[in-house]
Formats: structure tokens, C-alpha cells, sequence
């Protein structure tokens, strides 16, 4: 079966469990067991090409450019670990159907363990090592949620946050180490790499690579000083546990290393690292591993313990090193599995993993007494049971390497884990199946069905099996071998057997077993010292590692993002200057290419009143009223300094804008407090003054600076001088530029003022839908009103130059595209013109007299435009293509007619629509905020003013 | 002649007020109006990106005035993806809208949505600076309308730092844009690529200036670091469709840097080096390790995938910075990608906030629908936290590729990985604790969690996340057109060729160039 | 130096720009916003000049004339100006708005409570009961 097969059915089929869920359980567990087997033959099928030891792999492009390809190879140690994975797989599957309970969903859990078993298939098989990289992490991740499967269980939860931070950190180690092995060897294919020892070896970036790979295969195969996650992902439901931390998952660091080995062993750097943390965590795990007292703790720090001795076999480094290591990791399993389940039935049973609470098992569950007893003598390495052999091989190795000069080290410590790995083991088979029957359990134990104790016996068959007859695998380990070594070493003579004769590995196996009978004999005594002697909890010191990274991260973060406005004014203020300045003093300022021109009184007298008027405003600002006027001074001296330098447009502009702006801030005040207090420290107002008198200078030196030096070409506008009246049929150069040269800004812009229109009324409405309107009914104007809402005069004289006012509008609309003017002028003086009568009779009295809704008129403005744009695509021209004529009325004289005028009525609509769409909004908070208003055009008799009170 | 180029902008400019017009209060014919136009937006953005595919630079005089007189559209490889990119997040984000009746909860939603997307249609295809500005205050002003959409107290205070913060942004705008014509005497894209190159080595402070207060103005849009403070609360505090609309924003900053910062200031052009060159990547950096750090350190889920996207903005220019073609290629690869994930990050989280008191990242009962949310939770915090098998890991690996060789490669690899290591951590905790927590915790009875997101706003967010599969599977072809794309940008004479010596209305072959 | 009209011109940009900035670091909505206000009267000064000072010489196409203003800036500026008010007008009523509905015109947000900390950290998982969230 092709290799995408095999790799691809574990996905594919994690969609069938969860529709299956509905089924039935059988049909849940049977349909995952199917598609596990499928991949397992389909596995089988390639069986023969890896004992004739050809090395299959197929492959297609995925990122080509980045060198991910989707490329997959399958030799001995691929078929090895897939083997294991999918047959170990098939028989925690059929134990899962029975141990999962009525309340757990099937179909979820076995979605997670197909997702599983294929990243796990994925990572053995993957040629490409970025490939590899993707499947990793996958791993963790729906390990990630297999652990945490118990969602309601705290332990599950954590134990599901720990193993990802840790593997996840390693996983995201191993993408700087495999980047920088593709970098060096300049391709990510493994068959490639693998050729290149000598050249990866050589480079100097090789002990980081080697770093990074190592921190991600020790995190992920619980190596110390990463060993604290495993124990505590035991939250996991048995089945998981038994999976993961037994047959697979754990595999994967040991693989990774194996993988790599022909590359990466073989350096001193390897020998120490490698060596050194698997012997460490040998001894370690097989210590706590003595003294936990659930079954399943037990079970994991032997596991840990066991990785260790697999990762000190590679790092030697040696060939004969690499085939113990090949071996243990197949007898490992079987074993490990096997134990896991049984422990698993037990806790099924008795309801407890507690050793304290549980003995005398051995009369009540004598099935499962077998399969765990003889499964814990091959773990603690007793004759005939596969353990020993492997554990003879590993002792062996020992004795051949030499660490730090001192020959005895690496034994002396071999043993002492050996020993401390016997006594677990005995103290399980002793504190649990023997000793008196009790009548404590929590639940009435007795052996489980077949379909829980079928699986693990199946494995201790295999346990007793190669245990008494090697010879049966040793050609398969001995292929296996071969594949991790390469063409780097020759494969060991060496063959597996029984009987070595009277060699230090048997003395040290002996001495091991005997330790180990002695320390369960003293077992209680020890306890006592141990739990006496204190030492560090590693959950506790990762939580308080996460625990201050919050926190630390928080005191840095929370402070600075707090919606402190001003603050980010501040930054912002700052770094731009600072910016400003760092490219004005690197750079080369140049000479003045401009001669200035001299200042002249008026000129002087008007930057005197601009300034002072600013000055007001900034020293007066805490009094809205006088800060607005000084604002309106500031504003009309910036039109006429626009008058005065040769724009009177922008005068035009400038000078009506600021009329309107003036109005609506006038109404905003209404509502708003007339002063601000004082708040700020004089020490704040200082710095904010330094800041701003940084950013002034940082301006003026701009503008001094551009004002006395030329364009490095001359400006495009002369373009504009020169076919102003040619092509766009108007005098007014500023005003053409607006229409027709620039006119798709001039588009942008007033449906900008649009859609400000359209957010203040929908802002309006949701504020008079909400809350914000009984705050207005029940408001007290904090300032007293005027008597007379309405003056005579002012009302009269608005009326009489109202039709003025509008033929003024008309006026400067029309001449717009010769002399100063045009549509938005225009549509500001109309609009202006209208809200004279809004404040002479007030708000009711004129929108009463409203006759256009605004939204139309501003939608109609904005259409227009658009359409006049679209109606050159008619001529085959772009948008905005601008035509015009010349007509004779007689006997007028003859005047223009130009799109241009139709596209700027547009923009007049949209002007005076979204000027009088805003005051609307306003004017509505205002009628609900209960202001004083008559519905009469004028207040001749004031008394009037109770009925419309009561009315309004 | 064809107008296909400027459709994309004048399309939604039509539409936005003909539903003010005529549809104010027809919430149904406002939406088919609204879905009709943003699908019609994906079919012109295929169009043009076929048509640009080849290395064509389409251009469109406006007023038939050539350039550098008139204003100009441009499309190119870039433009033209970042127009389909738009437009199809539009559509999947007004599918969500539609499915959980945000639409209603205020006036005139779609014609803001409209007008938003005109702004960032024309901020894409503009090729003068000027024109951009405009556009950039379209998009700007409707933004602030999505973005107090529905009121609110917290919306309103945000929305009004938002804009404020914004009003300055523009401020300075303007100034770049006073200093550039000062300086150049010119406001078309291309021309200011030619006359740049004109500057005298004596003579450099004012194209310094303008070239760093440009950058600066861009920055903010792409919430760069010291300038991305607005950012948190304003995404925070939007409706939820908003938020994600707004994934599309920062990246008109990124793109703006790309498109400038290639084509008329490059990095090697003497008289302004030693800036964006340098500095850029330090602030990048900054970014990525704030976004993280913020990641970790939110309170609140909303503020969490607020600092994922200032983190994501933080790759995007860390890639950009590098300023190689492989580096744009990456960065490229990785905008789309990041976008799509924040997108689909913003609704699921307004999905979870209908049913709980607060998105505070405590456990309390199952939300409504918990278990398809949590499901899209998980995928698309993967997504965003660049674990495999998505897109963001696929694009972490082109950016750590891209940047060997570069000087501060152990830099840039450091805060990449053991950023991504930090979001990994947070985003575990928070799942764990929203979804899986919660599964602990009996629903009062007193309590309503309400009704579960609609089927439409699950299609919505679905759409999102099959995006970004399709992103991962197809991502050998997509990092090729990246790639190209990048090429283009690195290349830009036929850029300045085709824009500058194309004839309009009046203009003689002599002044055709403007010089 | 001489007291040139160019030196008016930048000087009134800088006094313009260091009251806006100053006004925009205050706390109270309204003299923020007056300060963006001055910050656009400064912006649109400097926009202006970048067309360089011409006294006396409109963009006004006259057979006579021989020197005109550069119109160029003066469209854009007139663009600016349009701009910044429907944004000023936009920006007042927001404040308004905000003001209205939080019953305080500070432009910062009140400090918000950081003592309530989320149990999503490994270590404790007791689980909390669900609290209200604030108004």
C-alpha cells in the first residue's frame, strides 16, 4: 500500500468515530479499529522490501520554494515504529471499548487517538524534516487534547497545559536546529542529510543545531530536566497513558535521535549530552518511581527511567549501543503496554491505583495478577522475560563506555538504576497482588471481561516469547539496526541470547535483582526517610515559573495599555519628534536656494493677532466659551493670511467652514461642561509643554526649511497653469484642479463629509434609543437661558436675507470655474443660510418647515457626482472625463457649460446635506434635552413660553 | 477602453448611497443590496488578478489627465491580491453580520460597510500619495462609524480615543504629504520614484524627513510598535464583524510600507538609508514580543486576540523589514494568512460573548453552542499561534527562512520562536479554561445563555478557516505568486514606465514623463 | 535673521502646532479637540506652503498676469480643510456622545479593577463561580 495510504487513513478516518458516535459504541470502536488495521496492513505490505532492505519513499511538492515537501521514505527503523505504533494501536483500541465508561464520548475520544496515531505515523515515515517538523507538532497537539480528554478533571486540564508548553517549547526548539541542518546541508530531504555527516559535523553552526534538535526530542521523550510533564499527563484516561507514555509518543524523542544518529552521534557534544541526561534520568526515574504509591506514577517514572537507559544507549554512540537501544524500545513496549493496561483493570475494579489500598489482589483477579507479574519481572529485568536481554546488552554497553576519565561511572550508575528499576518492579507485583486479601476496597474487585484483559495478555505472550526464543526477532532488530546506523558503522556481531557466560554484565544483573528484593524488603523504612527528606516538586516550580511570567508579562503590559488617551498622545507625540529629528540630524541640510521676502506690517500685524490668539486659547482653555472664540479668531486670521498670500479660495473655504464649525461646537457646548478643571500636575503640564514646544520647533525648522529651498523639479502644477483653461475649460485654476484634474479627491472628499453626515445621525439615533435619552429628559441646563428664545430682529433680518444669502450661494456656485467660488463654498454658504433660521426660530420651528429629507439630498449629491463620473465611460472615456462648451442665449452674453459644473452641483447637494444632516442630529439631542423652545417663529410674548413647556 | 480597475472603488460608492437613498428602511433589501455588492467585488478581484497574474501594470486615468497631472489607479500583482483579499473577507464577514443581526443593531451599517470598503478598495489601487490620503480618511471615517456601531458606553470611550488618535494620524499625513510636494514638486507614486532618485547627496534633510514622517503615518496604520496603542481598545471594544472586518486595515498600513517603501524610497537609495532600512526591524521586533507578551498577559479574551494581531503585524514587518524579494514574499504569504486568522479569531469571540456575562478568561457555564465553537476556537488559535498544520506555521517557516543571512538572523529567530512559544502557553490556557473548564460548572438555573450562533455566522466563520486550510494545502502555488509578486515590486521600472509614459488629454510625448 | 515672511509663515506653523500638541495632551475632551483643531491649522499652513509664498498673484488665469501662485497646494489644502471638518464635526459629536452616556468628559478610561485575576494559570484550577461582569 502506498506510504500517502497509510500515513492519510488515520486522518481521514478520524471523521468516521464521531459520526459513528450515534451508532453505538461497538460501531464507534469498531469502525476506529478498522481503519487502524487497514493502515496496519496496508503497513505489512511493505514488508518484504525492508527485510530485502530497500528503503521505499514517494513524494510530492508542496512548498518547493521553501523546501517542505510532502515526501515520505519507509526503511527498517520507519517500519519499526510505525509497526509499533499501529499494532500497539489496534490493541488500545480494543481495550478502550471496554474501559471507557457510558458517560465518556466515544466518538470524540477515538477522533483524538486517530488524529494521533497518524501524526505519530507521520513523524516515523516523513523523509522531508520540515514534513517532520508539521507532524510533531501535531503530536502535542492532539495529545493535548487526548490528555485532557477529562475536561471536568483540574489534573486533566493541567497535566494537558504542561505537556504542551514543554513539547511545544522543544517542538519550536527543533525548527531552529532542522532549519539550520537543511541550511547547511541545503536540502531538508532526511536521505540527504543522512549522507552528509561529515560536512554537518564540520560546520560550526553544528552544536546549535544539535542543541535545538536535542532540547525538542528530550522534552518530548521526558529526558531531565523535562521529565516533570509525563508523570502528571497520567490524568489521562489508561488507554492514553498506555498509548502515549508507553508504545508511541514518548517514542518519538528516542526516534528523532535515532534518526539523526548517523548524522549527529559520535561528538564528544553528542556523547555528554545525550549519555549524561539519559543516565540522570535513569537513576532518577527509577527512584521516585520506588516510592510513588499510584500504580500509574509508578508506571510513568519507569517509563522516564527506561527512556533514560534507550537515550544513554544512543549516545554512546557506538553500534552495539545502538542495537540494545533498537531492542529495549521493542521490549519496552510490549512490556509497558501490558502494564499500563493491567493497571488500568485494576483501577477499573477496585476503583483505586493507591498500592496503600490495594494487596491480596492475587486470590480475587488471578488473570490479571499473571499478565502484570510476569509483565513487572521482564521490567525488572528477570531471566527468560525480554527485559533481561535487553537490559544484560544495556549493562553491557555500559561497561565499554568511560565518561569523564572514570571507567567505573557509567556502570556504577547503570546498576544503581537497574537496581532501583527491580525494586519497583517487585514492590508492584508484592504491595498489589499479595500479601493477606483485605476487605477495604473501595469497589468488589474481580477479573474484567476478556475484551479488557484479552490486550495485555496478548503482549506478555509476545513478553515471554522473545524473552525465551530472541533468536525470533533478532534478524528483525538486527535490520532495524542497520537502518539507524547507516553506512556510518558496521552492525554488531553481536547476537542476542540468553547465556553470556560469566561476564560483569551478569554480576551486575544479579546484584541489581538481589538489590532490588532487599529495597522492597526495607521498603516501609525507606518510605519514611524519603517522604522525610525534602525536594523539589516540579509541578509546583512550573507553576510558579508560569504564574510570574504572567505576571510579569501583566505589569509590563497592563500599565502601558490602561486607555490612557493622553498617554498615547504622549508616545505618539514623542516618537514622532524623535523620529523627526534623529532624520533631520543624519542627513545633510544643503543651501537656501530661496531668497526670503521681506515681511511687511500687515503681514506682521496679522501673525501678531494669530499668535496671540493661539496664546489665548491655549492659556484660556479651560473656559469653553472664550477658548471657542479664540479658536474663531485663530480661524479667521488663518483665512485671511490665505487671502493675503494669493488664495482666495481657500479663504472663501476656510472662513465658512469655520462659521459652521464654530455653530456646531456652540450646540456641543450646550451640553457639555463650561470649564474644564483643573487636573493635571503642574509637573505633567510641564512635561506636556516640553513635548509641545519640541514638536513646534520640530515644524517651524520643516517649514523654514522647504519655504527657502526649491523642488528638486519643478512642480507638476505647471501642468496645471498651462491647461487649466485648454483642457478643463476654467480660469480658476484651484477650482479646475478640484474638479476635473483632481476631481476623483474631490469624490473622495465629499463622501467623506457623507458619511460623517450618516455616522452623526446614526450616532444620534442609537444615543435617543438608549439609556442616554431619560439622561437628557431629566437634564438641568447648567447655565441659564436667554429670556427671549427668538429676538425679533434677528429673526427678521435672517428672513429678509435669507433669499439673499441663497443667490449668493447660486452666485458663487455658478462663477465658481473662473473666479473664486464654487460648489462647496456654495453649499456652505446655503447651508450657513439655513441655520440662521434654525437659530433665529429654533430647531422645531424650521426642520417643521423642512420640505428635503438630508440623507436624500447627501445620497443624491454623492450619486450625481458618481454619475457624472460614470457618464464619460459613455464617450469611451475614464471616469471624470470632463467636457464643456460654450452656448449664446441671446441676449446674454455666451457662457460655459461644462460636465465639470454638474459634477460640482454634486458636490454642492452633498455639502449642504451632510452640513444640515449634522446640525439636525444635534438640534434633536437638543429638543429631547428639554432646552426652551417655541414652536412660533418669533417670542413676542413670553408667556407663551408655559404652554409649549408643557407641550414640549 | 476598460474600466474594470476602478470598479472595485466606484462600485460600493454607488451602492453605499443608493441604499441610503432608497433602501434607509428596508434592512432586507440593504443586505441583498450589501451581499450582491461584495460578491461582485470577489468576481472583479479574480478578474484583475488574472489579468495582472502575467506582470501586466494595468493603470486608469482618471479624467483621462496622464499622470503625473492627473490621479492614476494601478493595478498590479500586489494591488490586485490585496483587492480579492478584501473582498472576499467582505463577503465572509457580512455573512456573519447577516447570521447574527449586528446589522441591526444600529443605522446604516451597510452603507458604512460600503463606503469602508471603497476606502480600502482605492487605498489599494491609488498610485498617488495624495489620492491615498483621501482614501485613507474614507476608510477612516467609515471605520469610526462600524466601529460605535450599536453604541455603547465602553464602545463610544474607545471610539472616541480611536478617532482621536486617528485625527492625528492624519495630521501627520499631511505633513509628509506638505514635505513630499515641497520637496518633489510632484504627488504621483512613480513620479516621486523618479524625482527621489534626483535628490542631491548635499542635500538630503527634507526627502529624510519626508520619508520617515511617511513611514511613521503607516506605522500607526499597521500598529507598530510605540504606535500601535490604539489598537487594543478599539478592536476590544468593536462589534465583532467590525473587529474582524478590521484584520484587513492594519494590513493597508503593511501594504502601503510595501508599495512605498520598495518603489519610491528603496532601501538601498543613499539619501535616505540608515532609516526604515534600520530601524524598521527593531521596531518589528518590538512588535512581535509586545503582541506576545500581550497575548499572555490579557485579561479579557477580546484584548488577547487584540495583541495576537499587534503580534501577527509584528511577523508581517519583521519579514518586511528584511526588505528582500523573499522576505516581501514571506510577508506577503504570511498577511494573508494572518488576516484570515485574526477575522476568524474576532467572531468567534463574538460568538462566545452573546451567551457569557463577560469576556473575562474565567470559567463559567458552557457557552451556547459550545462545543462547534470551541471546536473553531481551537483551530483558529492554531492558526494564530502558527502551530501546524495551518498556515501559520507554514509562514513562520518562510519568514525564519527568509531572514538567514540577515544580519540579526539570531534575532529575529529568538523573538519569532519563543514568541510563538508564549502564545502557545496563552492560548492554551485561555481555551482550556473557557471551553474545557466550563464543562465543571453547573448553569445556574435562573440563567439564559440565549440561543446559539445562527447556522450562517458558523458558515461565516467556517468559510474563514477553510480559507486558511486551502491557504496550507495550496501553499507551494501561493508562495510561488508571492514570489512573482515580490519580483514585480523589486523590479518597478515597467511600474514607472507604463505609469508615466502612457499619454492623456493634452499631453505631448515631451511632457509626458513631467520632466 | 531678517523677518521674512517665510519666517512669519514657519513660525506661526510651530506656535500653531506646540498649542495643539500641548491642548492634545490635556484630559478633558474639549480642549483635546480644540488642540486636534490647531494641529489642522498648522497642518494646512504648512500643506499651503509647500507651494512656496506668493503675494499677490492668485491662481487665476489673466491674459495680463505673468506670475501666478502654485494652485496645486491650494486644491489640496481646500481637500483638507473639507476633510477636517466633517472629522472635527464627527470627533465633537462622538465626545458628545461619550460624555452623555458616561456622564464624564475625560478622555482617559477610568482605571479599570486589575485585582480580579483570571484562574487560568496551571496551578490553581478550583473552579470560580461565574461572576457578573461590570455594567
Amino acid at each position: 500500500m502506498s506510504l500517502f495510504l497509510i500515513v492519510a487513513l488515520p486522518f481521514l478516518g478520524a471523521l468516521l468515530p464521531g459520526l459513528m458516535n450515534q451508532a453505538g459504541r461497538d460501531a464507534c470502536s469498531g469502525v476506529t479499529f478498522m481503519v487502524s488495521l487497514a493502515a496496519f496492513i496496508g503497513l505489512l505490505t511493505n514488508l518484504p522490501s525492508v527485510l530485502a532492505g530497500e528503503v521505499v519513499t514517494v513524494g510530492i511538492d508542496w512548498m518547493p520554494l521553501l523546501g517542505l515537501n510532502f515526501t515520505l521514505m519507509l526503511d527498517g527503523l520507519g517500519f519499526f515504529f510505525a509497526f509499533l505504533i499501529l499494532g500497539i494501536g489496534l490493541l488500545i483500541i480494543a481495550y478502550a471499548r471496554h474501559y471507557l465508561s457510558r458517560d465518556d464520548n466515544m466518538g470524540e475520544f477515538f477522533t483524538y487517538l486517530l488524529l494521533f496515531q497518524g501524526a505519530m505515523v507521520g513523524i516515523v515515515l516523513s523523509d522531508n524534516i520540515l514534513l517532520l517538523l508539521v507532524f510533531w507538532e501535531l503530536t502535542s497537539l492532539s495529545s493535548f487534547l487526548l490528555i485532557g480528554y477529562w475536561k471536568h478533571l483540574p489534573e486533566g486540564r493541567q497535566g494537558a497545559r504542561m505537556a504542551l508548553a514543554v513539547t511545544g517549547m522543544g517542538g519550536l526548539a527543533m525548527i531552529g536546529g532542522m532549519l539550520i541542518l537543511g541550511q547547511i546541508v541545503g536540502s531538508y530531504e532526511l536521505s540527504v542529510i543522512l549522507q552528509h555527516r561529515d560536512l554537518i559535523q564540520a560546520d560550526p553552526l553544528y552544536v546549535p543545531a544539535l542543541l535545538l534538535i536535542l532540547l525538542g526530542a528530550f522534552t518530548k521523550s521526558a529526558q531531565f530536566p523535562f521529565h516533570f510533564w509525563l508523570p502528571h499527563a497520567m490524568a489521562a484516561p489508561t488507554p492514553v497513558s498506555a498509548y502515549l507514555h508507553s508504545a508511541t509518543m514518548v517514542k518519538a524523542g528516542i526516534f528523532l535521535m535515532a534518526r539523526m544518529w548517523p548524522v549527529l552521534s559520535g561528538t564528544p557534544e553528542w556523547f555528554v549530552l545525550v549519555t549524561g541526561a539519559g543516565l540522570i534520568t535513569m537513576v532518577l526515574g527509577a527512584v521516585i518511581a520506588l516510592f510513588k504509591h499510584d500504580l500509574k506514577s509508578v508506571l510513568a517514572f519507569s517509563t522516564v527511567s527506561h527512556l533514560g537507559l534507550i537515550t544513554m544507549l544512543l549516545g554512546t554512540g557506538t553500534a552495539f549501543g545502538a542495537f540494545a537501544a533498537v531492542f529495549h524500545i521493542l521490549n519496552h513496549a510490549t512490556f509497558k503496554a501490558a502494564l499500563f493496561m493491567s493497571a488500568g483493570i485494576i483501577d477499573h475494579e477496585t476503583h483505586t491505583r493507591d498500592i496503600r489500598r490495594l494487596g491480596g489482589l492475587r486470590h480475587l483477579m488471578p488473570i490479571t495478577a499473571v499478565i502484570m507479574t510476569i509483565a513487572a519481572l521482564s521490567m525488572a529485568g528477570v531471566p527468560l522475560l525480554n527485559g533481561f536481554l535487553s537490559k544484560e546488552m544495556m549493562l553491557e554497553e555500559s561497561t565499554q563506555t568511560v565518561m569523564f576519565n572514570t571507567w567505573w561511572l557509567v556502570p556504577a550508575l547503570a546498576t544503581l538504576a537497574a537496581l532501583f528499576s527491580a525494586g519497583y518492579s517487585f514492590r508492584l507485583i508484592a504491595h498489589t497482588f499479595f500479601g493477606p486479601k483485605r476487605d477495604d476496597y473501595p469497589a468488589a474487585p474481580h477479573d474484567p471481561g476478556f475484551g479488557l484483559w484479552g490486550p495485555p495478555a496478548f503482549l506478555v505472550v509476545l513478553v515471554v516469547t522473545i524473552g525465551v526464543a530472541p533468536f525470533l526477532v533478532e534478524d528483525f532488530v538486527k535490520i532495524v539496526t542497520a537502518s539507524v546506523l547507516g553506512t556510518t558503522a558496521e552492525l554488531p556481531h553481536a547476537y542476542i541470547k540468553i547465556w553470556h557466560g560469566l561476564v560483569p554484565a551478569l554480576y551486575m544483573s544479579l546484584a541489581a535483582v538481589g538489590g532490588g528484593v532487599i529495597l522492597v524488603i526495607m521498603h516501609s523504612v525507606l518510605q519514611k526517610i524519603w517522604d522525610a527528606t525534602p525536594r523539589p516538586e516540579a509541578k509546583v516550580i512550573f507553576d510558579a515559573t508560569i504564574s510570574s511570567f504572567v505576571s510579569l508579562a501583566r505589569s509590563l503590559i497592563l500599565p502601558l495599555h490602561n486607555g490612557a488617551f493622553s498617554r498615547y498622545a504622549a508616545i505618539a507625540a514623542v516618537t514622532i519628534i524623535g523620529a523627526g529629528y534623529f532624520a533631520w540630524i543624519t542627513g545633510v541640510q544643503g543651501a537656501a536656494t530661496r531668497a526670503p521676502q521681506a515681511a511687511t506690517p500687515v503681514a506682521l500685524a496679522g501673525w501678531a493677532m494669530l499668535v496671540a490668539a493661539t496664546f489665548g486659547l491655549v492659556f484660556l482653555h479651560r473656559n469653553r466659551l472664550l477658548a471657542l472664540i479664540m479658536m474663531g479668531i485663530v480661524g479667521l486670521m488663518v483665512s485671511v493670511g490665505f487671502v493675503y498670500f494669493s488664495a482666495p479660495d481657500l479663504a472663501m473655504t476656510q472662513f465658512t467652514v469655520e462659521a459652521v464649525t464654530i455653530i456646531l461646537l456652540l450646540l456641543a457646548l450646550n451640553f457639555m461642561p463650561n470649564r474644564s478643571p483643573v487636573e493635571s500636575t503642574v509637573l505633567h503640564r510641564v512635561r506636556d509643554a516640553f513635548v509641545a514646544v519640541a514638536g513646534g520647533f520640530g515644524a517651524m525648522a520643516m517649514a523654514w526649511h522647504y519655504l527657502l529651498r526649491d523642488a528638486v523639479a519643478t512642480p507638476i502644477s505647471e501642468f496645471h497653469l498651462a491647461n487649466s483653461y485648454k483642457g478643463g475649460g476654467g480660469t480658476n485654476v484651484v477650482n479646475v484642479i478640484l474638479v476635473d484634474f483632481r476631481g476623483f479627491d474631490t469624490y473622495g472628499e465629499i463622501i467623506v463629509l457623507g458619511i460623517a453626515a450618516l455616522l452623526i445621525y446614526a450616532l444620534t439615533e442609537t444615543l435617543l434609543n438608549g439609556p442616554v435619552r431619560a439622561r437628557l429628559l431629566n437634564r438641568v441646563p447648567d447655565q441659564p437661558r436667554a429670556g427671549g428664545m427668538h429676538p425679533m430682529m434677528m429673526v427678521v433680518l435672517t428672513r429678509v436675507i435669507m433669499p439673499v444669502v441663497l443667490m449668493v450661494g447660486f452666485y458663487i456656485f455658478m462663477r465658481g470655474h473662473n473666479e473664486p467660488g464654487g460648489g462647496f463654498i456654495a453649499g456652505l454658504i446655503v447651508s450657513i443660510a439655513v441655520v440662521m433660521q434654525y437659530m433665529a426660530s429654533g430647531f422645531s420651528w424650521a426642520s417643521s418647515r423642512l420640505r428635503y429629507p438630508y440623507h436624500g439630498v447627501i445620497g443624491a449629491g454623492v450619486l450625481l457626482a458618481g454619475l457624472t463620473g460614470i457618464g464619460s465611460w459613455f464617450v469611451n472615456k475614464p471616469f471624470l472625463t470632463t467636457d464643456f462648451t460654450y452656448v449664446r442665449i441671446p441676449p446674454f452674453e455666451k457662457f460655459e457649460l461644462a460636465t465639470a459644473a454638474i459634477f460640482d452641483l454634486g458636490v454642492l447637494l452633498a455639502v449642504v446635506g451632510a452640513v444640515m444632516l449634522t446640525l439636525e442630529s444635534f438640534s434633536r439631542l437638543a429638543r429631547t434635552a428639554h432646552t426652551k423652545d417655541s414652536v412660533h417663529p418669533m417670542d413676542i410674548d413670553p408667556s407663551r413660553q408655559a404652554s409649549t413647556e408643557e407641550g414640549a | 477602453m476598460t474600466h474594470w480597475l476602478i470598479v472595485p472603488i466606484i462600485l460600493p460608492a454607488i451602492l453605499a448611497p443608493f441604499i441610503v437613498l432608497a433602501a434607509r428602511y428596508h434592512i432586507g433589501i440593504q443586505r441583498v443590496f450589501s451581499l450582491v455588492g461584495v460578491s461582485a467585488q470577489i468576481v472583479l478581484g479574480l478578474a484583475l488578478m488574472w489579468q495582472a497574474s502575467d506582470g501586466t501594470v494595468m493603470i486608469y486615468q482618471l479624467g483621462d489627465w496622464a499622470a503625473p497631472f492627473g490621479i492614476i489607479l494601478v493595478g498590479d500583482r500586489l494591488s490586485t491580491m490585496m483587492v480579492l483579499l478584501t473582498a472576499v473577507l467582505a463577503l465572509l464577514v457580512m455573512l456573519y453580520t447577516i447570521g447574527s443581526r449586528w446589522d441591526e443593531r444600529g443605522r446604516h451599517f451597510h452603507a458604512l460597510f460600503q463606503f469602508q470598503l471603497m476606502g480600502i478598495m482605492g487605498a489599494f489601487l491609488t498610485g498617488d500619495i495624495f489620492n491615498l490620503f483621501v482614501f485613507f480618511e474614507v476608510l477612516l471615517i467609515a471605520s469610526y462609524g462600524l466601529m460605535i456601531h450599536g453604541g455603547g458606553n465602553a464602545r463610544l470611550r474607545a471610539g472616541t480615543q480611536y478617532v482621536l488618535f486617528n485625527l492625528v494620524g492624519s495630521t501627520l499625513f499631511l505633513f509628509a504629504l506638505g514635505a513630499i510636494y515641497a520637496e518633489t514638486g510632484t504627488l504621483n507614486m512613480a513620479d516621486l520614484a523618479m524625482r527621489v532618485q534626483m535628490v542631491s547627496p548635499d542635500a538630503t534633510v527634507g526627502i529624510r524627513l519626508a520619508a520617515v514622517l511617511l513611514l511613521l503615518v503607516f506605522a500607526i496604520k499597521a500598529a507598530i510598535v510605540p504606535l500601535h496603542v490604539w489598537l487594543p481598545s478599539s478592536y476590544a471594544e468593536a462589534p465583532g464583524p467590525v473587529a474582524a472586518l478590521f484584520a484587513i486595515m492594519t494590513k493597508v498600513g503593511a501594504y502601503a510600507i510595501i508599495r512605498v517603501y520598495t518603489l519610491i524610497f528603496p532601501p538601498d537609495h543613499g539619501p535616505t538609508a540608515g532609516m526604515h532600512d534600520y530601524w524598521l526591524m527593531v521596531a518589528a521586533l518590538a512588535t512581535v514580543a509586545l503582541g506576545m507578551i500581550g497575548v499572555l498577559a490579557a485579561k479579557k479574551l477580546d484584548r488577547m486576540v487584540a495583541f495576537a494581531v499587534i503580534g501577527s503585524m509584528g511577523m508581517v514587518m519583521l519579514a518586511i523589514s528584511l526588505f528582500t524579494p523573499q522576505g516581501i514574499a514571506a510577508a506577503l504569504y504570511y498577511m494573508v494568512h494572518s488576516t484570515l486568522a485574526a477575522a476568524s479569531l474576532f467572531l468567534i469571540v463574538d460568538m462566545v460573548k452573546d451567551s457569557r456575562a463577560n469576556l473575562r478568561l474565567q470559567a463559567t457555564w458552557p457557552v451556547a453552542g459550545a462545543v462547534p465553537t470551541a471546536a473553531l476556537f481551537f483551530m483558529a488559535a492554531i492558526a494564530m499561534a502558527g502551530l501546524p498544520p495551518l498556515s501559520g506555521f507554514l509562514g513562520k517557516l518562510l519568514i525564519l527562512d527568509a531572514s538567514f543571512g540577515n544580519g540579526s538572523v539570531v534575532w529575529i529567530w529568538s523573538f519569532v520562536l519563543i514568541g510563538s512559544l508564549i502564545s502557545v502557553v496563552a492560548f492554551g490556557r485561555a481555551g482550556s479554561t473557557l471551553f474545557w473548564k466550563a464543562r465543571s460548572i453547573r448553569m445556574p438555573e435562573d440563567v439564559d445563555p440565549g440561543p446559539a450562533p445562527s447556522t450562517l455566522s458558523y458558515v461565516a466563520v467556517g468559510g474563514l478557516l477553510g480559507l486558511l486550510i486551502a491557504h496550507t494545502v495550496f501553499a507551494g502555488p501561493v508562495t510561488a505568486y508571492t514570489t512573482s509578486i515580490a519580483e514585480q515590486l523589486f523590479a518597478p521600472d515597467a511600474y514607472i514606465t507604463n505609469v508615466l509614459e502612457t499619454p492623456g488629454k493634452l499631453s505631448t510625448p515631451a511632457d509626458g514623463g513631467g520632466h | 535673521m531678517m523677518l521674512s515672511l517665510e519666517l512669519l509663515v514657519a513660525s506661526a506653523i510651530g506656535i500653531l502646532t506646540a498649542g495643539g500638541i500641548y491642548l492634545l495632551l490635556r484630559l478633558r475632551t474639549f480642549p483635546v479637540i480644540m488642540g486636534v483643531s490647531l494641529l489642522t491649522y498648522a497642518v494646512n499652513i504648512f500643506l499651503f506652503s509647500s507651494g512656496r509664498l506668493t503675494v499677490g498673484a492668485p491662481p487665476i488665469l489673466n491674459d495680463s498676469a505673468t506670475l501666478y501662485a502654485d494652485p496645486l497646494p491650494q486644491a489640496l489644502v481646500l481637500t483638507a480643510i473639507v476633510i477636517s471638518f466633517g472629522m472635527t464635526a464627527v470627533i465633537v459629536m462622538m465626545a458628545l456622545g461619550s460624555y452623555l452616556g458616561n456622564n464624564t468628559d475625560l478622555v482617559n478610561d477610568p482605571l479599570v479593577d486589575d485585582d480580579d485575576d483570571d484562574d487560568a494559570s496551571v496551578g490553581n484550577a478550583g473552579d470560580v463561580t461565574p461572576q457578573e461582569g461590570r455594567p
